[in-house]
């Protein structure tokens, strides 16, 4: 290489040369000097700074928000007093969203599609459950197996089928997760057969309230990652690839080995989604993890709102909620589906879920993502901005995934 | 040892020879011009030195190392960068991350470690940043900030992408009409560019333009090249005065210049 690390060094800075040459095409140069006391004297739009008032009062949607989410399921500083299914029910719109960030990963920031996610989450929840009741280790060695297996899981299906991408790479991972499921899940040595598995809660969590803290802990850890992910080479290679695949290469970046990267972190988050899906209930069977549940998975996560990690969220965990009755419970909606469109209840996502996705993809293509982004946008200190979150090319990068 | 060495390349698509017994080779800091009719292969040249296309034949060489089988990233890695005809940038992104994209090779963390967010990569990602500022401070482009380059000038994007490629650390620099959509006295302070930029970071430049005084200005050595075979090679006032370039490609415009 021959090009030194500092461009600058062993070369005169640019504006000390009398030509100041250099500039490809503006006729009249502008030396970094000139450049620099113009920057500094340019009217720049100066940065918003909220009043008093404006701190106060993103101070009360915070904690109202904080309140939500950190004291409401457990029961802490509530008026209200939720029952252990409600809780339960609160830990799994965490799980949802460990799952949601998970796709994103790989539609959003990959652009392939998984048609076969059951399968990482399933294999996630049994694996936890193996190594907590048959092996007789920690709830945590359950956790981080299980993530370990989803990556390396991706890392075999992604090295054989990312050779192709698109529908053919979905319709791959459409069969592989029905093979998992039809196969795999009824081998009772691994799973425990119809009888199902036990997976009891983590040592020193006593009910499902504290469970609820176990699942946002690694909510968090799970958004952690993908914060970094975003912000360091390996997003911005994804970024590259699925934008311009060509002048990615030419910059040095491999393609499938980032795509098969994506995927198994992929891979790696829906593995800790599974395991904590396992120990929600106590016991893991094979029933749940069914294609319509990969469906859901990409419904909430393109509603959601692809890239936005706080749109994923919302979205996964309002499907969540959905699916087990609580929402419709709060919204006094109990019993409509059953009885007026004899719809039974766990079909409701798969109903609703197109018919937002129809939505989503015609008037917010951002999701849920671009709905919250001008309160996101107030709530770090900005203006309320209307316009903030729009997506312009979502559709173009999207579509053809 | 010349940086770039083409031997007998030939591809064909189907009925169509694009390129016949092509050779071609740039030596270290020159600049190496390569001029020719729409159509005649230069581009098609250009994919199959940075892999893009298999050559249905002949040899590719880089520093003396046979590189016709790799793979695209794997001779990106070597130290070949290129740009494109129609501005090879990541549209959605801004200027200063469309450098850090280019660097991909020059971060010194691995990707796994990014993603865990290691202490390091926190540095390393502020060295990068740093680089990036700097490149583009030097290219004239200081001023670009934080918003997507999509909405930028087209000559704008030209100069980004001259810097976006030189972050990736080249030896090699392929540039794909460079020129295209400037007036005469723009491409000549992107001839002042060129010779600049080739003493600044030690760069042999291979060049494809349809600006003939440019290209004659910059290049050491000039090919044309005319239905996928070289027409003319040497010296560029030698190559633009030869009478098959002339007829071919030049037309009275040669007179005109």
């Amino acid at each position: 290489m021959s090009a030194v690390d500092d461009p600058t060094a062993g070369h005169p800075a640019p504006g000390s040369e009398p030509d100041g040459s250099g500039l490809p095409v503006e006729a009249a140069p502008i030396d970094a000097e000139t450049a620099a006391a113009v920057r500094a004297a340019a009217p720049r739009p100066d940065r918003f700074r909220p009043a008093a008032a404006g701190w106060i009062g993103r101070g009360v949607v915070w904690a109202a928000l904080a309140w939500v989410v950190l004291c409401l399921p457990g029961n802490i500083a509530s008026p209200v007093s939720l029952s252990a299914t409600e809780a339960r029910g609160a830990s799994e719109a965490v799980v949802f969203a460990i799952i949601g960030l998970s796709l994103n990963v790989l539609i959003g920031y990959a652009g392939q599609i998984s048609l076969g996610h059951q399968a990482f989450v399933g294999i996630g929840a049994f694996t936890s459950a193996f190594v907590v009741t048959e092996l007789g280790q920690e709830f945590w060695l359950g956790v981080i197996v299980a993530a370990l297996v989803g990556a390396l899981q991706a890392l075999l299906l992604g090295g054989v089928a990312l050779r192709v991408t698109g529908l053919y790479f979905a319709l791959i991972t459409l069969s592989y997760g029905v093979m998992v499921q039809q196969s795999l899940f009824n081998v009772e040595s691994l799973t425990g057969g119809v009888a199902g598995r036990d997976a009891p809660l983590p040592t020193g969590v006593s009910s499902a309230y504290g469970y609820y803290y176990v699942c946002l802990g690694l909510l968090a850890l799970v958004l952690w990652l993908d914060w970094r992910l975003t912000r360091t080479k390996a997003g911005r290679a994804l970024l590259a690839v699925r934008e311009n695949p060509r002048v990615a290469a030419t910059l040095g970046i491999d393609i499938r080995g980032y795509t098969v990267l994506a995927f198994m972190v992929s891979g790696f988050f829906a593995g800790i989604g599974g395991a904590l899906f396992a120990h929600r209930d106590g016991f893991v069977v094979a029933e749940p993890f069914t294609f319509q549940l990969a469906l859901i998975f990409i419904i909430m996560t393109v509603v959601g709102g692809l890239r936005s990690r706080s749109g994923v969220v919302l979205g996964s965990a309002f499907f969540a909620l959905m699916g087990d009755g609580i929402l419709l419970k709060l919204l006094r909606l109990e019993g409509f589906f059953e009885n007026v469109v004899k719809l039974p209840s766990e079909f409701v996502p798969l109903v609703l879920g197109p018919l937002l996705l129809l939505l989503t993809l015609t008037l917010y293509p951002g999701g849920i993502g671009q709905q919250v982004a001008p309160v996101r946008g107030w709530l770090l200190g900005g203006r309320f901005d209307r316009h903030a979150g729009a997506v312009k090319e979502v559709q173009v990068t999207d579509v053809r995934a | 040892m010349s940086v770039l060495e083409v031997h007998d390349l030939s591809i064909r698509f189907g009925g169509v020879q694009a390129l016949a017994d092509v050779n071609l080779a740039a030596g270290e800091w020159e600049i190496v011009g390569i001029i020719g009719p729409n159509g005649a292969g230069k581009t098609t040249l250009f994919n199959c030195i940075t892999g893009f296309y298999s050559p249905t034949s002949g040899r590719v060489r880089f520093r003396g190392e046979d590189i016709t089988e790799l793979p695209v990233h794997v001779r990106a890695g070597r130290g070949i960068g290129r740009t494109f005809q129609n501005v090879g940038l990541v549209k959605g992104s801004s200027a200063v991350e469309n450098l850090l994209t280019a660097q991909h090779l020059a971060a010194s963390y691995g990707a796994v470690a990014g993603i865990a967010g290691s202490p390091r990569t926190f540095d390393d990602e502020r060295a990068l940043r740093h680089r990036a500022h700097t490149l583009l401070e030097l290219l004239g482009l200081a001023d670009l900030g934080d918003a997507a380059v999509a909405d930028l000038p087209y000559g704008v994007l030209k100069r980004l992408e001259i810097a976006t490629v030189l972050a990736s650390d080249p030896d090699l620099l392929l540039l794909d009409e460079p020129g295209s959509g400037m007036g005469p006295e723009e491409a000549h302070a992107l001839g002042d560019t060129l010779l600049e930029l080739r003493r600044t970071f030690g760069l042999t430049i291979v060049m494809i333009d349809h600006h003939v005084p440019l290209v004659t200005r910059v290049s050491d050595y000039m090919y044309c090249l005319n239905f996928g075979a070289v027409l003319a090679e040497g010296p560029p006032e030698v190559v633009r005065a030869h009478p098959d370039v002339v007829a071919a490609y030049l037309g009275d415009a040669a007179e005109a210049v």
